[in-house]
């Protein structure tokens, strides 16, 4: 422990002082009214005992004292030592995804380095390592005040790349300050340079100082040379103390998963460690649920390890990330696109008795050729469309007119993708028929090419245009076409063709129809017609028709695609930063994460693409203590207590308990006086009760709510009438609401109101596209709306143009077939039985739905009407009705009353009181 | 706030409440006030009155009315000597004057207390007066303008007087003329110096009358039940003292007290009136049959 202060002690001597005086000093005396006070005049006691403070009040006092000494001279418990050198304090800290894992207890070190410079009364200047959002070089903020630098440390937080150690080196280089005592708080692992943040490639956002030599080259060099530098300018700088931690778990990498057959193989990269250990992943669908988990063992000095984890393929599809469980990183999460998913793929052939005929089957090439990466599925096509299936290959089987063309039909615009294979069962269709699923129309037969009675050679396939989803691939020269179907030629042929032979007819074309898309190899799906099965390019090919299926709209690969949402440090997906740039899809699977292309999602909402930080990181390594510096561990140094406030506290409570000691000794403090004092604070802090409760949270009461139309005086007679409704249905019912809520629908969350008020004002307009979604989805979902005109009965005059006002406002409403509504309905007898529904005014008819509907329990999602029931509810603060009902009378208001609380059981209950109608006759039925 | 002759009526019944064991109080009285109230005292002459008193001749110019005929009847004599008339014996009330102190210094009590000193007072002053006025007897209040009171409503119209009595710090009774002979009952703490009692009590002495002094003490007062450092204040603007330890005066204070006891006690002796000390913590009972017996008894 040491004294920040330890000047002020020298009060310590002054305490016997204090003591005498204290000791001489009596307490107040008790003050008492005596009327015999004349025979106490002049009296003296004879054995006079000098009145004194007594020796325990004495001891809290000289207590209190000492501590406020103690206190003021500001003790510091677990201080570390005092950092070398008497000028500055350059603080470097790694700020990369790799700090991310002991973040908090990194913080903690800093905050302790600070507070010893500014015990030291030194200056701080600081240096993040990794380059900022905006993609500025890391630079050395002047030195400051301790005070001045605390607000920027608290805001530091690790960036989801990688630090940029080459470019610190050039800052550091640049700094020229004797006496400086420099804190390294590393990382532990070399990174390579960043790309796209150097001074070099980013030229105006990094600092001017940098030498013209170094800043082209340095990014670029090896992680371990970057690291060496960048250690040999810290020792330039000044003295080094390195703060490490070898309690800190390492830092891992979750590299992106191998997409198998059947299985996902999760990997995950740490630098070298002496001891195995084990890491966990976690495989995480879109709404957050875990689907699976996989323990990947690191064994004792490995780099990489994995672990597979096995899901049907529903469920594969549903992942959208993979989380190393463990502390928050950007490095802990794989974002999973459209590559790793698992698409069903159904095989059908034409000639079902030798399908599967070894070499020779329609169905052979196409089994081997797709079951390492996907999984294929085999029966007849009810069977395939049962489940969800991704992708159907056809081989050779015609469709005809029938219920199995119009299934397949449906299948495929709904999305599906159809593949099929031309044969001799194709070619022989008749012409003039033509198939609908086919991509392009065929003529009749087929065209061999060389063979016995042809001159002309078996073609080759042309390399494959940029459009087509194939582009990229290489065409072996030995893949030949000997027989194959031709297409009709038309103009809008060729932008039908994916591929095609060297003489230019098409081999593969396709086309969409509906949200699906045909494809037809123009030959077979076994080796009779070419040799293009016995390829390696038929399975490529395959591989790019399934990855194109399920929607994904094949983009060309140079598109650039814009960031759309990027993870920050602790691997949390937002918005991009403003300094990221788009990138070009083909470029994603080298790019290393920077300030410009940070890990997330890129690209259109419909094919996003993921940047993982793990993708291209260089194998990870170790980084050795920085040469001549000092190491400290700042997972094992106990943080710094100042120990001042405690003390000071401590102080103040003895004080306070001396008050009330000398308070006692006056007789100013009687039991009962304390007692009451005590029961009235503690009465004070009871908060008042009221009628109605009212909660922030719609979630944890019932409430009525009633929607919001703009008009003042409107919003507040319909919540006054809620609230007289709530609260008669409180004294009435079982039913417990509290105060009604305004909502406005497309704003407020409709699910927790179970009826909706919505008084129709006259100049009411349609509404916005948001907000009739929210009441349609609120009407679907059970949600009963309470229409209210207020332009019935005697009320017309009231309210003109409020029936055309619901014409407009109902327009973008799915409001079923309405009826009038009879004392049959449900609604008239959910609590009390009623005749008819009054509200301020009576007369018109109450329209609700006209059909039962079973699937909402047979709850009229609307009621419509004019009476202004609000109005007839509303109650004012002083407990009376403020609105006149007319005609009138007690009578008219309490049915209002009862038509209401029919409103609520019948929005709480459903039709549950309907069942009430056989009753007689199931009494009739028990008694006989 | 019930009002002040609610207050005074409830005082009253409370009063009556706390005699209502006694039987009416007739006061011994050797000599009577001379007033023409009738009352219980046979005055040993003719006068007015139930008592028969004694036949005498009829003498010429007396009322035909006050003949006895039966006793003239009886002596056989021809009129007129033969008549007599009868006489009654002069039978007249006792007056006695009540006086409560209503000093500051009576309008107080100890924590332990139940009571203020005054209260008690009060209380005994109309439980007496209650007895008095059911005895026959007139009461009055020694008061500048104090009026006599007598029978059942007579105790109204006192408590009524005691409500509305203003405060006085003198501690001894006032100089009103008081009628010859009657009773004095004297209520208060008697705490001043002892000269002023004596001047005061010589002064009634004088007139003449008798009575009685009943001091009332609150058990602080008795006691002096403090202890530690105190700074005690007089109510009547005396000042205040320190005592540095009160448990070191407690002795003193009491030998003190004594003292003004026995003063009162030798003041009373000698003016021939009764004394007697009463604690506000004990029963107001025991302090009324010591009145009574006191004046019942001469």
């Amino acid at each position: 422990m040491i004294f920040a202060a330890p000047w002020v002690l020298l009060a310590l001597p002054a305490l016997p002082l204090l003591w005498w005086l204290l000791r001489v000093t009596p307490p107040a005396p008790r003050s008492e009214n005596f009327p015999a006070i004349r025979l106490l005049m002049g009296l003296h006691a004879r054995e006079e005992t000098p009145a004194r403070t007594p020796w325990w009040l004495l001891l809290l006092r000289m207590v209190a004292a000492t501590l406020v000494i103690l206190a003021l001279a500001r003790p510091v418990l677990d201080a570390g030592s005092l950092l070398p050198g008497s000028g500055p304090v350059l603080l470097v800290v790694d700020n990369g995804w790799a700090a991310a894992g002991d973040w908090p207890r990194r913080m903690q070190a800093i905050n302790t380095v600070l507070d010893r410079a500014e015990r030291a009364n030194r200056q701080v200047a600081l240096l993040v390592t990794a380059p900022d959002e905006t993609g500025a070089a890391p630079r050395i903020a002047a030195p400051s005040p301790v005070a001045d630098l605390r607000p920027r440390t608290a805001a530091l937080h690790p960036e989801p790349w990688p630090p940029d150690r080459a470019a610190a080196a050039i800052a550091l280089a640049a700094w020229h300050q004797p006496g400086t005592a420099v804190v390294y708080l590393g990382d532990g692992l070399a990174h390579e340079g960043v790309p796209g943040s150097g001074p070099g490639q980013a030229p105006g956002s990094g600092s001017g100082q940098a030498p013209g030599s170094g800043p082209g080259q340095a990014p670029r060099s090896g992680p371990e040379q970057a690291f060496s530098g960048f250690a040999a300018a810290l020792g330039q700088a000044g003295t080094v103390t390195e703060l490490r931690s070898n309690a800190a778990p390492p830092a891992r990498v979750l590299l992106p998963p191998r997409s198998e057959a059947d299985r996902l193989v999760v990997r995950v990269a740490q630098a070298p460690q002496p001891l195995g250990s084990e890491a966990t992943v976690l495989a995480q669908s879109g709404d957050g649920r875990t689907l699976a988990r996989a323990v990947v063992n690191l064994s004792a000095g490995a780099g990489e390890g994995s672990a597979s984890i096995t899901l049907p393929p529903e469920l594969r599809n549903r992942l959208t990330r993979l989380v190393l469980e463990g502390p928050p990183s950007a490095a802990s999460v794989v974002l999973l696109d459209e590559r790793w998913r698992r698409r069903p793929v159904g095989l059908l052939a034409g000639e079902l008795a030798t399908a599967d005929t070894p070499f020779a089957g329609s169905l052979y090439y196409l089994r081997r050729a797709l079951t390492p990466y996907t999984e294929v599925r085999e029966a007849d096509l009810a069977t395939l469309l049962k489940r969800e299936i991704s992708v159907l290959i056809l081989a050779d089987r015609p469709l005809p007119e029938g219920a199995e063309l119009d299934t397949l039909t449906k299948w495929v615009e709904q999305g599906g993708l159809l593949i099929r294979f031309a044969g001799p069962r194709t070619a022989e269709q008749p012409i003039g028929e033509t198939d609908p699923l086919m991509p392009v129309k065929l003529l009749g037969g087929d065209r061999q090419l060389g063979g016995a009675l042809s001159w002309a050679e078996p073609a080759g396939v042309a390399q494959f245009s940029a459009s087509s989803p194939f582009a990229g691939l290489s065409v072996p020269d030995e893949v030949k076409v000997n027989r194959q179907v031709l297409a009709e030629p038309s103009a809008a042929l060729s932008s039908h063709t994916w591929a095609a032979l060297a003489d230019g007819t098409p081999l593969v074309t396709e086309a969409a129809r509906g949200a699906g898309r045909i494809v037809l190899f123009h030959v077979t799906a076994n080796a009779d017609w070419s040799n293009l099965p016995l390829s390696g390019l038929f399975v490529d090919m395959l591989r790019r028709l399934v990855a194109m299926s399920a929607g994904v709209a094949p983009t060309s690969d140079t598109a650039v695609l814009a960031p759309a949402e990027t993870l920050d440090g602790y691997g949390l997906l937002g918005d991009p930063p403003q300094a990221a740039t788009g990138l070009p899809a083909n470029e994603i699977a080298t790019t290393v994460a920077s300030p410009r292309h940070p890990p997330g999602l890129y690209g259109p909402e419909n094919g996003r693409r993921a940047l993982n930080l793990g993708g291209n990181l260089a194998g990870l390594q170790a980084t050795p203590p920085v040469a001549g510096a000092r190491i400290e561990d700042y997972a094992a140094a106990v943080p710094e207590h100042a120990l001042g406030p405690p003390l000071l506290a401590a102080a103040l409570v003895l004080l306070a308990l001396d008050l009330l000691v000398a308070l006692g000794l006056r007789g100013l403090l009687r039991p009962s006086r304390v007692g009451v004092t005590v029961l009235l604070l503690g009465l004070a802090s009871v908060p008042g009760a009221h009628a109605l409760e009212t909660d922030t949270n719609p979630a944890l009461a019932t409430r009525l709510g009633y929607i919001v139309t703009g008009d003042a005086q409107l919003d507040s007679v319909s919540r006054a009438g809620l609230e007289g409704l709530s609260d008669y249905v409180n004294r009435r019912t079982a039913a417990t609401l509290v105060e009604p809520d305004p909502v406005e629908p497309g704003r407020t969350d409709l699910s927790y109101y179970p009826l909706l008020y919505w008084p129709i004002a006259p100049e009411a307009q349609g509404l916005a596209p948001e907000q009739a979604a929210a009441l349609n989805d609120y009407m679907s979902r059970g949600g009963i709306i309470l229409m209210d005109t207020r332009d019935s009965g005697s009320g017309a005059g009231f309210a003109p143009g409020a029936g055309s006002a619901l014409q407009r406002v109902g327009q973008g409403l799915v409001v079923p077939p309405l009826a009038p509504l009879t004392t049959e309905h449900v609604l008239a007898r959910a609590f009390y039985l009623l005749q008819d529904f009054p509200g301020r005014y009576t007369g018109d008819a109450v329209w609700v739905q006209r059909d039962q509907d079973r699937a909402n329990d047979s709850v009229s999602p609307v009621i419509i009407g004019g009476n202004d029931w609000a109005a007839a509810w509303a109650v004012d603060s002083a407990g009376r009705n403020p609105y006149a009902v007319m005609p009138g009378g007690a009578r008219q208001r309490t049915l209002a009353y009862r038509f209401g609380v029919n409103l609520v059981m019948y929005a709480l209950t459903g039709n549950y009181k309907g069942d009430q109608v056989h009753v007689p006759a199931i009494l009739q039925r028990l008694g006989q | 706030m019930p009002s002040a002759s609610t207050q005074a009526a409830a005082a009253a019944r409370r009063a009556e409440a706390l005699g209502a064991r006694l039987p009416p109080l007739l006061v011994a009285a050797e000599r009577v006030a001379a007033t023409v109230a009738q009352g219980v005292h046979g005055r040993r002459r003719v006068g007015q009155g139930d008592s028969f008193w004694q036949f005498r001749r009829f003498i010429a110019g007396d009322p035909i009315g006050r003949i006895d005929w039966r006793q003239s009847a009886k002596s056989g004599r021809p009129a007129p000597d033969g008549w007599f008339i009868r006489e009654t014996e002069w039978e007249a009330a006792q007056t006695v004057c009540l006086w409560r102190d209503t000093s500051a210094s009576m309008r107080w009590r100890s924590r332990g207390a139940a009571v203020e000193k005054r209260e008690r007072a009060g209380l005994l002053l109309l439980a007496l007066a209650s007895l008095l006025l059911r005895g026959g007897e007139r009461v009055t209040m020694i008061a500048p303008d104090a009026r006599p009171v007598s029978g059942r409503s007579g105790l109204d119209r006192l408590a009524d007087a005691l409500g509305t009595e203003a405060d006085d710090d003198a501690g001894v009774p006032p100089h009103v003329s008081l009628p010859r002979h009657a009773r004095v009952v004297l209520f208060g703490d008697f705490l001043s110096p002892l000269e002023e009692i004596q001047a005061a009590v010589g002064r009634l002495a004088a007139i003449p009358v008798s009575g009685y002094l009943l001091q009332i003490l609150d058990p602080a007062e008795a006691d002096l039940p403090y202890s530690g450092r105190i700074r005690f204040r007089g109510l009547e603007r005396e000042g205040d003292t320190l005592i540095p330890r009160v448990e070191g005066v407690r002795h003193e204070y009491g030998r003190r007290l004594t003292a003004q006891q026995e003063g009162l006690a030798a003041i009373c002796a000698a003016a021939a009136f009764g004394f007697a000390i009463h604690h506000t913590d004990h029963s107001p009972e025991t302090a009324l049959l010591g009145l009574y017996t006191a004046l019942t008894a001469r």
